[in-house]
C-alpha cells in the first residue's frame, strides 16, 4: 500500500528576512538585499524577526498544533557554498508546533528556519547569489498519511489557500513552495528531494510509484526530480540518517510562548477556506462548485460577501464568480491588482438585478471598472444614457431601421431559419447602444418580419 | 598613574591625549619585536581618535589607550584572531564595544595577540608568532589574551586592554603577568555564544571598573545580551575559599592564603565537587562543539585566505582549512564535531549541556551562603615556553581547572595579583555571583 509523507517549505511573507534587516524583496542584482548577517560574516549575530516567528506561530496554530510554549534555534551543519555560515539556523528539539492535523492529515511539526542562497550555474563555474540568504521559511511535516499523488496535491492546494487566508504566505511569491517527498509502496522508503510546485509533486509522486512497481526498492535511497525529462533519478542509497551534528544556536535567546502572545495569534486567525465554502452553501445557497471557487480565493469571496449583503447571492455569484473571473483573466489581472471597490459592484449589480441595464452593458461596465480605478458605473451609466430601453415606440423604431438594414436575415428567417433572427437582434443593440430591452426588442421583431 | 587620573588630566587640558598616544605608540613600537603583543597597531586611526579628543576632551574614557584583543571587529583595520585563516581580513563594521569605547574618547591603538581563535591558555597556539612575558621573555604570557595582559603589565602608560574569555583567557594571562582582569558576567557586554564574554585587563582594579561601566549594556544586534544593569550591593561580608582548588603547588597556595589573612576579610573553607570533577570536561565538550561549528563559515569563500578554486567545493573547503587552521584549531573542530555527531550527542554535548545546570546550580547554592568565592587563578606560576613545548593536549586543558567552573556558570570573576614566588606573579581569583561585578571591584580594591 503506498503511503505517503511530506515535507514543505513555505516563504513566510515578511518585509525584512529572519535573522537581519534586509529586505525579502526580490531584486535583479545578485547579493545586493545583503549584510554582515545574512553573510555569516565574523563577529556578526542573528537577530529573530519578530513577525517572522509570530507567522510561523500563527500556521502551527491554524493547523491545529500542540505549541511548544519553550522553544529555541539549532545549528544544522552542512558545508555547501550557497550556506553562509555553513550551518543552518533551524528548530530541532523544539518546533514551534508538533502534532497537529489538517484536512484529516495529522502533522508531525511545524517550525521556522532560514533560506540559504542560491547557485547560479554558468557552464564550467559557477556563482552565488546570497540575495535569498535569511529568508523566513516554514517547515511544515506531515504523518505519511497520503496514499495517492492526488491526495497530496489535494492537501497542498488547500495548505496553500489557507495560507494566504492567514497572511502568512503569498501565493505569487517566485519561491513558490517546495517539498521533499517520502514515499514507500511495496519497498524501502524512498526520499524526491526539492521538487517545485503542486504540478511538479503530483507528477513526481505519479512516477515514482509507478517506478516502484516495477523496481522495488531493497533499501532507502534519496532520488531527484528531473523537472525536465519528468523521471526521478537515484541521487544516493541512504546507509544511515544524515548526521547533521545539531547544538544549540546560543546567538539567540531560549523564546517562551506566553499566554497572552498565543491568545493573541489564535484571535488573528480568520475562518479558513473549508468552513468559509460551507458556510456559503448554506447560507447563500450556492452549489458547491461556486462556493468552492469563491473561498478558494480570499479577496474574492470578500468581495462576494460585500456585495451579497445588498444585492440578490445568486446574482452575486453569477457574475463575481463567472463573469469577473474570467475577465479578470483575460486581462491577465488578478483582484489585488485592479482593487475593485465593493461599492462599485454593488452599483452595477443592483441596476442589472433592477433590470435597469442590460446583460451587454452589465459586462462592458464590469471590464472598465477592471481597467479604470475610480470609475463610479453609475455616474457613468447615467451619463452615457446606458438605461435599458423598454419603452415600445423606441424600440419599435430601431427594429424598423434594422429590419430595413438586414433584408438578407429579414429574408432567412421568413424561410425558416430562425437563427437569422439574432443577426437583426444584433443590429437592433447596436442601433440602441445596446441599451434596448433584448425580450421586448426579439416580440417587436418577430411581430414586424411576420406582418 | 591610574587611568581615572590620567583622564581627569585630559579633560581638564593638562595632558595631550596626540602626545600621551605618540609615546604608547613609540613604545610598542619600540618593545613589539620583542614581545609579539600586537598582531596590529592602527596608528594613524589611534592619532585620529586622539586630535579628536584634544579639540574636544570630553568622554568618560578621554584620551585612555585602549588595545583590544584579535577577535574583536573593527571597521577597515585587519582583524584576524591570530589565525592565518583571516590573514588580511578587515571587517566591514566595528563590533559594537568598539563603537561604545569610541564615543567615551577613547584611543584605540592595536590588536593584541592571541591563541588561534582563542584556543589556548599559553598563548603559544597562535599564528601571529608566541608573545612573551614582561617579566621573563623565555616563559609564557598565559592565554588565550596573552598580549593584552602582556602589554598591560609591561606599558609605562595609562592602559586598559580588552580581553575575551571563554573559559578562563582573561583571568589566566593576567595570573602570569601580575595584572588585574575581570570576566563580567555573560550577557553584560555584548559577545558571541553560550561562553563568550569580553572584559577588561588593567594594572589597577578602579579602571577594570572604569572600562566596564563604559562597555556594559544591551546592544540591540545581540539578542543574548543582558536588559538587567549590575547589582549595587558592594558588601563583602563572608568569602567562601574553594576547597578543590587548593591541590596545587603549595607555595602557590600559601600566597593564596597569606593574601586572604592580610586582607582581613572573614573566609571559610567550601567544597564545591560537582564543579571540581565535572566543570572542565563539560566545558571543553561545549565550548568546543560550539567553535566546531562557528569555525565553519571559513572556508576561502566570501573573506579570509582564498585559493584556486579548480575542484569540486568540498575538496576546495578541506584545502583552504587543512592549510590554513593550526594544529590546536584543528583538534577543536574534530573533537568538537565528533561530540555533536549522532550516536555521541547524548553522551557527549547534551549531557555536558545537563551538566552545566548542575554547576550553576551548585555555585547558586554557595551563593547563598558567600558574598563571593575565592581561589587561585591558575595551578602554576608563569611556565617557560620549552616546558609548554613538552605538555600534551590533556595537560594544556587542566590549566583551566580553576576557571571553567565560572565561565561555565557565566558568573562573574576577576584576577588580582596576590604576590610573586620565584619572581613570578601568583594571582587570585575572587567569584562572584551574576551581576555582582561590584563586589568584586570593593574585594580588589582590598587586595593591593
Amino acid at each position: 500500500m503506498t503511503k505517503i509523507g511530506l515535507e514543505v517549505h513555505l516563504q513566510l511573507n515578511t518585509n525584512s528576512k529572519v535573522f537581519c534587516s534586509c529586505s525579502t524583496k526580490q531584486v535583479e542584482t545578485p547579493n545586493s538585499n545583503v549584510c554582515e548577517i545574512c553573510c555569516g560574516f565574523p563577529g556578526s549575530k542573528p537577530v529573530l524577526n519578530k513577525k517572522a516567528f509570530e507567522k510561523a506561530l500563527k500556521i502551527a496554530l491554524a493547523l491545529n498544533c500542540t505549541i511548544n510554549k519553550t522553544t529555541f534555534f539549532s545549528r544544522k551543519g552542512y558545508f555547501y557554498p550557497d550556506l553562509p555560515k555553513n550551518f543552518q539556523i533551524t528548530q530541532y528539539e523544539s518546533p514551534i508546533g508538533i502534532n497537529g492535523s489538517f484536512r484529516g492529515i495529522r502533522i508531525r511539526r511545524v517550525h521556522l528556519e532560514e533560506d540559504p542562497g542560491a547557485l547560479i550555474h554558468k557552464g564550467s563555474y559557477c556563482l552565488v547569489d546570497y540575495n535569498r540568504s535569511g529568508i523566513p521559511l516554514v517547515e511544515i511535516v506531515t504523518e505519511p498519511d497520503f496514499k495517492t499523488a492526488k491526495e497530496a496535491r489535494e492537501f497542498l492546494r488547500e495548505l496553500i489557500t489557507d495560507l494566504s487566508y492567514l497572511d502568512v504566505y503569498d501565493k505569487k511569491s517566485d519561491f513558490g513552495l517546495k517539498a521533499d517527498l517520502n514515499i514507500s509502496t511495496i519497498g524501502a522508503k524512498v526520499e524526491i528531494k526539492n521538487v517545485n510546485g503542486l504540478k511538479d509533486i503530483e507528477d513526481a509522486l505519479t512516477y515514482e510509484e509507478e517506478r516502484q512497481s516495477k523496481e522495488v526498492p531493497d533499501r532507502s535511497e534519496t532520488r531527484g526530480w528531473n523537472a525536465e525529462k519528468r523521471i526521478t533519478i537515484l541521487q544516493r542509497t541512504k546507509e544511515s540518517e544524515d548526521d547533521y551534528g545539531y547544538i544549540t544556536e546560543t546567538d539567540l535567546p531560549i523564546l517562551e510562548i506566553n499566554d497572552k502572545l498565543l491568545k493573541e495569534i489564535k484571535s488573528s486567525i480568520p475562518e479558513l477556506s473549508k468552513e468559509k465554502s460551507t458556510r456559503f452553501t448554506s447560507q447563500y445557497q450556492l452549489s458547491d462548485k461556486d462556493a468552492k471557487v469563491l473561498s478558494n480565493n480570499k479577496k474574492l469571496s470578500e468581495l462576494f460577501e460585500k456585495v451579497a449583503e445588498k444585492v440578490n447571492p445568486e446574482i452575486a455569484a453569477k457574475w463575481i464568480i463567472r463573469d469577473l473571473v474570467n475577465q479578470l483573466n483575460y486581462h491577465k489581472k488578478t483582484l489585488d491588482q485592479v482593487k475593485i471597490k465593493p461599492e462599485y459592484m454593488v452599483d452595477l449589480l443592483k441596476l442589472f438585478e433592477g433590470k435597469n441595464i442590460t446583460d451587454n452593458t452589465t459586462k462592458q461596465v464590469m471590464i472598465k471598472l477592471i481597467k479604470e480605478k475610480n470609475f463610479s458605473p453609475k455616474e457613468y451609466i447615467e451619463k452615457n444614457n446606458l438605461i435599458m430601453q423598454s419603452s415600445n415606440s423606441k424600440i419599435e423604431e430601431w427594429c424598423e431601421q434594422a429590419v430595413k438594414d438586414c433584408p438578407q436575415a429579414v429574408e432567412d428567417y421568413k424561410n425558416g431559419n430562425e437563427k437569422s433572427l439574432n443577426f437583426v437582434v444584433g443590429k437592433v443593440m447596436q442601433l440602441s447602444n445596446k441599451t434596448a430591452n433584448p425580450d421586448i426588442v426579439r416580440k417587436i421583431l418577430v411581430k414586424l418580419i411576420r406582418k | 598613574m591610574k587611568a581615572k587620573e590620567y583622564i581627569e588630566k585630559v579633560r581638564s587640558g593638562e595632558i595631550s591625549a596626540v602626545k600621551t598616544t605618540e609615546g604608547i605608540l613609540n613604545e610598542i613600537k619600540k618593545i613589539n619585536k620583542d614581545y609579539g603583543f600586537f598582531n596590529t597597531i592602527s596608528e594613524n586611526f589611534a592619532l585620529d581618535l586622539a586630535e579628536k579628543v584634544d579639540k574636544n576632551p570630553k568622554g568618560k574614557l578621554a584620551g585612555l589607550s585602549i588595545s583590544l584583543k584579535d577577535d574583536l571587529c573593527v571597521k577597515d583595520v585587519e582583524t584576524m584572531c591570530s589565525s592565518n585563516i583571516l590573514r588580511g581580513y578587515k571587517p566591514p563594521f566595528n563590533a559594537t564595544l568598539v563603537n561604545s569605547l569610541i564615543r567615551e574618547g577613547a584611543i584605540l591603538i592595536g590588536k593584541t595577540n592571541q591563541d588561534a581563535f582563542g584556543f589556548g591558555s599559553f598563548n603559544v597556539n597562535t599564528d601571529t608568532g608566541i608573545p612573551k612575558n614582561p617579566l621573563d621573555k623565555s616563559r609564557v604570557t598565559g592565554g588565550s589574551s596573552g598580549g593584552a595582559a602582556g602589554f598591560t603589565a609591561l606599558t609605562k602608560f595609562p592602559h586598559v586592554a580588552i580581553g575575551e574569555s571563554t573559559g578562563g583567557s582573561i583571568v589566566a594571562p593576567c595570573s602570569f603577568c601580575g595584572v588585574s582582569g575581570l570576566s563580567p558576567t555573560y550577557g553584560l557586554v555584548d559577545y558571541a555564544n553560550s561562553l563568550d564574554k569580553l572584559g577588561p585587563v588593567a594594572k589597577h582594579v578602579e579602571d577594570l571598573e572604569l572600562v566596564l561601566d563604559v562597555i556594559k549594556g544591551h546592544d540591540v544586534k545581540d539578542s543574548t545580551s543582558l536588559r538587567d544593569d549590575l547589582r549595587k550591593d558592594r558588601t563583602v561580608k563572608k568569602i567562601g575559599l574553594i576547597k578543590e582548588t587548593l591541590d596545587v603547588d603549595p607555595k602557590i597556595k600559601e600566597i593564596i592564603l597569606k593574601k586572604l589573612d592580610e586582607m582581613n576579610v572573614k573566609y571559610e573553607k567550601v567544597s564545591l565537587p560537582k564543579t571540581s570533577k565535572y566543570a572542565l570536561s563539560s566545558y571543553y565538550i561545549i565550548a568546543m562543539a560550539e567553535a566546531s561549528t562557528n569555525l565553519a563559515k571559513y572556508c576561502g569563500m566570501r573573506y579570509g585566505q582564498e585559493g584556486k578554486v579548480n575542484m569540486p567545493f568540498n575538496e576546495y573547503f578541506s584545502e583552504i582549512r587543512t592549510k590554513n587552521f593550526n594544529k590546536e584549531v584543528k583538534r577543536r573542530i574534530i573533537l568538537g564535531t565528533f561530540t555533536r555527531m549522532a550516536g555521541y550527542r547524548d553522551a557527549f554535548y547534551l549531557k555536558a549541556m545537563k551538566v552545566r545546570t548542575l554547576v550553576i546550580e551548585e555555585y547558586k547554592e554557595a551563593f547563598r551562603k558567600y558574598d563571593l568565592l575565592v581561589s587561585p587563578t591558575m595551578p602554576i606560576v608563569a611556565p617557560k615556553l620549552s616546558e609548554v613545548n613538552k605538555l600534551k593536549p590533556k595537560d594544556h586543558y587542566m590549566m583551566d581547572v580553576m576557571t571553567v567552573g565560572p565561565n561555565l556558570a557565566g558568573i562573574p570573576h576577576m584576577s588580582v595579583n596576590a604576590g610573586f614566588y620565584n619572581n613570578l606573579p601568583v594571582g587570585i581569583m575572587f567569584t562572584g555571583d551574576h551581576l555582582n561585578e561590584n563586589k568584586l571591584f570593593k574585594i580588589g580594591e582590598n587586595v593591593i
